[in-house]
C-alpha cells in the first residue's frame, strides 16, 4: 500500500460552459446608461453549479492540507484548525455585520474584539493592542511605522534611521523595515545560534531605531541573553521589536513584555489555530508598551460601563494600515480558540508543541546534523549536509510518502536546512512515522530520488520554465 | 496524543519533567502561566459565542456601503471556500502536492485580468486600501519623480493607508481638484499639476463621492510619464468600460463584493492588476503555468525573486500571508455568476441607484447634488439636520445615511451616503422615502 494523490487532467474553469445563470434575475443595463461609458465584451466563465462544485472538488483533491495530514512547515505553525471556530464564524449575526453599522448595532462584535485585545495583552504583557493589521508582515510594518512616528514626534526622525535584524530573521522583517524607510543592518549569529553580542554592541548607535528579533528564533533556539540584549538596545535609545511568529513556543512560559520588548506582533493564524486558507487570510495584531500606546492605528475598541465603543482619539496615531478594523473573521476564531483553551490549555499547548519537536529532533539526530543547542523550542532546523542528500531530495521523497515536507533552505544561515515545526496537534505515531520517513530518505538511491515525486498530482515541476515563460493567465 | 506518551517521550529524551524543556529560559524572564480565565468546554463556548453574537443587531433595512456591500452570494461560493483542502492548506511552497490551490489561483489571476482588461493580476492583497498603498509604491518604482497625485476628495481610510505606505519613500502626496458641481475630476486642474515630477496619479471610478466619473477615461491624454492607478469597483465592470481600456497602468480594488461576507470589515480581498511590462516591479505572489517532468501542464509560484523571502530588504513588498482563500471565493463567484450574472448585478445596481434618487427627491428630504451617475453609493444633500435624520432612520429601523465627512475628505455638512446594491428592494426604497417623507424645510 502506498500513498497516491488524485491526478485529474482538470480543465481550466473557462473551458466549461453553460449559458445558464439563474442565480439572480436577469436585468438589462438601463438604456439611459451612456454608450461612452459602456463596456463592450465581457468574457467571464459561465458554469453550471454542478460543474463549479466538481471542478473545485477535483482541484481540492489535488491539494494537501492540515486536514489531510502532518504539515510541519517550520515557522508557519500549521496546527489543526478546530471546527468550532469555523462554526462560530459562520453565525449570521457575526458574518453579516456591516463594518459601518454603528456601535449600537455591533456590540457583540466589539465585545469579541475588546476581549481579544485584553487576552492578547495578558499573553504578551503589553499595555495596549491593535487588531487592525491583516497579517504578521503588516503587523511588522505597523510596528515600524509606530517607531518611525515616535522618533519624528520626538525630533529624532532624521537621525534614527536604522533597524538591526539578525541574519536568522524571516524575510518579512527586513522587507517591512525597508518599506518604512529604514536602512537594515544585519547582525550575525554567534556559535550558539544566538545574537552575537559583540556585533550587536558595535552596530548600536544613535542611528539605531530598533532591534527586531524573534525569541525563540527561526532556529528554534531560545536566546537566553535576551535581558542583556534589551538593556543594550534600550541604553542606545532604540526599541526592541518582537516578531511573534514563534509564540507557540512560549505561551505561559515567558512573555515579550517580561523579556523587555516594546512592540510585539502576533500571527493569530499560527499560534491561535485559524485556518491558513491556502496562503491567507491571517491576522497580525500589534501590542505596545505604555510609551507607544498613543501611536497605534485607530480605532481601538474600548469599554465604558457595559458598552463597547470605537476610540479614534489617539494623539499620535499612525492612522490606518487596513480598510476597517482588521480581519474580524480571523479575530473571532482566535478569540474562540483562546477562550476554549484558557490559561492552562494554552500552557499545555506550548509544552506539547515543544515536546513533539524535541522528540522528533531526538529521532533525527541519529543521521542528521542538528546545529546549535540541544534543547529546541517549537521548531528544529536539521541539515542534510554530509548525508549525500540535498534538502530538496528529502522533500521530494517525503511528498511520495504523502507527507508534507518541512520548510527547506531557510533559515539562510544553515546549509541544506530542513526546518521542522511539528506543533502539538500530531500524535506520537505520526511523529515516529515522519522520523522514519526522513531517515529512510537518506537510504534511497540518487537515481530513485531524481525520479521523485511519482505519487503526487504532477511530477517534478519546472520552475525555470515558469519564470522564463511568464504565463500568468490563460 | 495519549497521556502515557508524555512520560515515554520525555524518557526517550532523558528528561524527567516537561518543565526541563524550558530550562533554557532564564528565571528572570519566566512567567508563571497566563492571566486569562480557564478554558471551557466546546458546548459552553458555543453557547457563549451565540449569546455574544445576539448582541449584534442586523438591520431589517440597510443602505450601508462605502467599501463594503451586502450582495447576493450564491450558495456554491460558501461551499467552495469551505472545502477543507483549500481552507486548511498554506501557501503552495511544495508545488507537486499543491496543484489544486495553484491552478485555482492561476484561474483567479486570469479571471480578474479578463474582468479588468489588464494584462496580469497577482494572487491577492489584503484589501482594497492596502492594494492602493502597494500600487502607489509600485508606481514609484516604475516611473520617475517624487509626487503622487490624489483627488482632493478621497476616502479617508484609503488616503491614510496610502500615506503610510508612501511614508518611507522620499515622495510627497499632492491633491488635484474634483469639481464640486459635477462631482468629477477637474481635468484642467489635474493637467496643470502633471509634470516630470509626478510618478503616479490615483483616480477612483466610482470615485469617493460614489460617481462613475468618465473624466477618468481622459487621464491618459494628460498623464505624461505618470503611472495611472485606477481604483475601481469590480461589480461596476459588468456595465462600465474596464480599466485596461483607458490607459490604466495599475488597477486596484476592494474585492469583498465578489462573494465575500461582510464580517465587520474582514477578511476581504485586495485586487491587484497591472500591465505586463511592469511584472518584475510588482508586489505579491504570482502563479505561473509550466510543465512537470513528464511534460504535463503544472502550476507553480513564480518570479519569487521579487518577494521578501528571497529579496529581503530589497523586496517589492513585505507581503507573505495574503488572502488566497478570498481569491478562491471571488473566482467561484465570478464563475458561477458568469458574464450574464455580473451584468445583471451591475445593471440592477445602476437602476436602484436611480430609483433611490427619484424616490428621495420626491419626498423633498434631500437632493442629489451632482449631474452624474452614481454606482451603489449615492450621496445626498439632505434638508434635514443630521440628528433629525438619524432619529427618523432609527425609528424605522433603517441603517444608512452616514455623514460624508466621516468617511471622505469632504468637509461640507448635510451630505449623507445611502448605498444600494442589486438586493435593495423597491419596498426598502419606499420605506426610506416614507421615513424621510414630509421633511421639507
Ligand atoms: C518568523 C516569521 N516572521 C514573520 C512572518 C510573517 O507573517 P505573515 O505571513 O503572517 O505575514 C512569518 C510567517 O510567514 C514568520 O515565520
Amino acid at each position: 500500500m502506498s500513498f497516491h494523490q488524485a491526478r485529474y487532467p482538470e480543465r481550466l474553469v473557462k473551458e466549461y460552459s453553460s449559458d445558464n445563470s439563474s442565480f439572480i434575475e436577469y436585468t438589462e443595463i438601463p438604456e439611459w446608461f451612456p454608450d461612452s461609458m459602456r463596456r463592450g465584451s465581457l468574457n467571464l466563465p459561465q458554469i453550471a453549479e454542478y460543474d463549479v462544485v466538481r471542478h473545485f472538488t477535483r482541484l481540492s483533491e489535488m491539494n494537501y492540507s492540515v486536514d489531510t495530514g502532518v504539515y510541519p512547515l517550520g515557522s508557519c505553525t500549521m496546527k489543526f484548525n478546530p471546527k468550532y471556530a469555523d462554526r462560530i464564524a459562520s453565525i449570521q449575526e457575526f458574518s453579516e455585520v456591516h463594518p459601518l453599522s454603528g456601535e449600537d448595532n455591533m456590540q457583540g462584535s466589539l465585545r469579541i474584539m475588546y476581549e481579544l485585545q485584553e487576552m492578547l495583552k495578558s499573553i504578551s504583557q503589553m499595555d495596549e493592542v491593535s487588531l487592525q493589521p491583516p497579517a504578521g508582515a503588516q503587523g511588522e510594518f505597523t510596528g515600524i511605522m509606530i517607531i518611525r512616528k515616535f522618533f519624528e514626534v520626538n525630533g529624532e526622525g532624521s537621525i534614527r534611521n536604522e533597524i538591526l535584524i539578525p541574519d536568522s530573521a524571516h524575510g518579512t522583517n527586513p522587507a517591512s523595515s525597508a518599506m518604512g524607510g529604514f536602512k537594515t543592518v544585519e547582525i550575525p549569529s554567534n556559535g550558539d545560534g544566538m545574537v552575537d553580542l559583540g556585533a550587536l554592541e558595535s552596530a548600536l548607535s544613535e542611528r539605531t531605531a530598533a532591534l527586531m528579533i524573534t525569541n525563540p528564533n527561526t532556529l528554534g533556539i531560545f536566546d537566553s541573553q535576551i535581558s542583556e540584549i534589551a538593556r543594550m538596545v534600550h541604553s542606545a535609545g532604540g526599541f526592541l521589536y518582537y516578531d511573534g511568529a514563534n509564540f507557540n513556543a512560549i505561551l505561559g512560559k515567558t512573555a515579550p513584555g517580561k523579556m523587555g520588548f516594546d512592540i510585539t506582533h502576533f500571527n493569530l493564524h499560527k499560534t491561535f489555530a485559524t485556518p491558513h486558507g491556502g496562503g491567507g487570510p491571517g491576522a497580525g495584531p500589534v501590542g505596545v508598551v505604555k510609551k507607544l500606546k498613543d501611536f497605534l492605528p485607530v480605532p481601538i475598541v474600548r469599554k465604558n460601563m457595559e458598552r463597547y465603543f470605537l476610540d479614534s482619539s489617539l494623539k499620535n496615531t499612525i492612522g490606518k494600515v487596513a480598510g476597517f478594523y482588521g480581519n474580524f473573521g480571523i479575530l473571532l476564531r482566535a478569540w474562540a480558540y483562546i477562550r476554549r483553551n484558557g490559561s492552562d490549555g494554552l500552557c499545555e499547548i506550548t509544552e506539547r508543541a515543544v515536546l513533539n519537536t524535541n522528540y522528533l529532533a531526538g529521532k533525527l539526530s541519529q543521521k542528521y546534523r542538528i546545529p546549535y543547542a540541544k534543547i529546541k523550542k517549537h521548531e528544529v532546523v536539521v541539515s542534510s549536509e554530509g548525508t549525500g542528500k540535498r534538502a530538496l531530495d528529502i522533500a521530494k521523497y517525503l511528498l511520495d510518502q504523502g507527507l508534507h515536507p518541512p520548510t527547506i533552505y531557510f533559515p539562510l544561515i544553515v546549509k541544506e536546512a530542513l526546518m521542522i515545526e511539528m506543533t502539538e496537534t500530531v500524535s506520537r505515531e505520526d511523529l515516529d512515522l515522519y522520523a522514519e520517513s526522513m531517515l529512510k530518505a537518506l537510504e534511497v538511491s540518487e537515481s530513485e530520488i531524481s525520479e521523485m515525486p511519482r505519487n503526487t498530482a504532477v511530477r517534478r515541476v519546472d520552475e525555470v520554465k515558469a519564470a522564463r515563460d511568464q504565463i500568468l493567465r490563460w | 496524543m495519549h497521556s502515557k506518551d508524555v512520560p515515554e517521550m520525555l524518557n526517550f529524551l532523558s528528561l524527567k519533567d516537561i518543565g526541563d524543556l524550558f530550562s533554557d529560559i532564564p528565571p528572570d524572564v519566566r512567567v508563571d502561566g497566563i492571566n486569562i480565565p480557564a478554558g471551557i468546554s466546546e458546548e459552553k463556548l458555543l453557547d457563549e459565542a451565540s449569546a455574544i453574537a445576539s448582541l449584534n443587531r442586523l438591520p431589517s433595512i440597510s443602505f450601508l456601503g462605502k467599501g463594503a456591500y451586502r450582495r447576493f452570494i450564491p450558495s456554491v461560493v460558501d461551499h467552495v471556500s469551505s472545502i477543507p483542502q483549500f481552507q486548511t492548506a498554506y501557501t503552495p511552497y511544495q508545488a507537486e502536492i499543491s496543484q489544486g490551490m495553484l491552478q485555482a489561483l492561476f484561474e483567479y489571476q486570469s479571471v480578474i485580468s479578463d474582468l479588468t482588461g489588464m494584462d496580469m493580476t497577482n494572487s491577492s492583497m489584503y484589501d482594497g486600501p492596502t492594494a492602493a498603498g502597494e500600487a502607489a509604491r509600485m508606481a514609484y518604482r516604475c516611473s520617475e519623480g517624487d509626487t503622487f497625485l490624489v483627488p482632493d476628495i478621497i476616502d479617508r481610510n484609503v488616503l491614510s493607508v496610502i500615506q503610510n505606505y508612501l511614508h518611507g519613500l522620499p515622495v510627497k502626496i499632492t491633491s488635484y481638484m474634483v469639481d464640486r458641481k459635477t462631482g468629477k475630476i477637474d481635468l484642467a486642474d489635474l493637467a496643470s499639476k502633471v509634470d516630470r515630477n509626478v510618478f503616479g496619479i490615483f483616480a477612483g471610478i466610482p470615485n469617493a463621492l460614489g460617481i462613475l466619473d468618465d473624466n477618468v477615461f481622459r487621464i491618459q491624454e494628460i498623464k505624461g510619464n505618470a503611472m495611472l492607478v485606477t481604483y475601481y469597483d469590480p461589480i461596476s465592470l459588468g456595465a462600465v468600460k474596464p480599466p485596461g481600456e483607458y490607459g490604466t497602468d495599475i488597477a486596484v480594488a476592494e474585492g469583498q463584493q465578489l462573494g465575500i461576507h461582510l464580517a465587520m470589515g474582514g477578511p476581504y480581498l485586495g485586487l491587484f492588476s497591472f500591465r505586463k511590462e511592469y511584472v518584475r516591479k510588482s508586489p505579491g505572489r504570482l502563479i505561473g503555468k509550466t510543465t512537470d517532468s513528464d511534460g504535463n501542464p503544472a502550476y507553480v509560484m513564480t518570479l519569487q525573486t521579487r518577494e521578501q523571502h528571497i529579496r529581503r530588504d530589497r523586496a517589492m513588498s513585505n507581503i507573505c500571508t495574503n488572502q488566497a482563500l478570498m481569491a478562491i471565493s471571488a473566482l467561484s463567484y465570478l464563475s458561477a455568476m458568469g458574464s450574464k450574472g455580473l451584468r445583471s448585478v451591475s445593471a440592477a445596481t445602476l437602476k436602484n441607484s436611480r430609483k433611490l434618487i427619484d424616490a428621495l427627491e420626491k419626498t423633498g428630504a434631500g437632493k442629489y447634488p451632482f449631474n452624474a451617475i452614481p454606482f451603489s453609493d449615492v450621496l445626498f444633500k439632505m434638508h434635514l439636520s443630521s440628528s433629525d435624520l438619524a432619529a427618523r432612520l432609527g425609528e424605522s429601523g433603517i441603517s444608512g445615511g452616514i455623514p460624508a465627512r466621516d468617511l471622505i475628505t469632504f468637509p461640507e455638512e448635510g451630505y449623507h451616503f445611502f448605498s444600494v446594491t442589486e438586493l435593495t428592494g423597491d419596498e426598502e426604497i419606499e420605506a426610506l422615502a416614507h421615513a424621510l417623507g414630509g421633511a421639507t424645510r
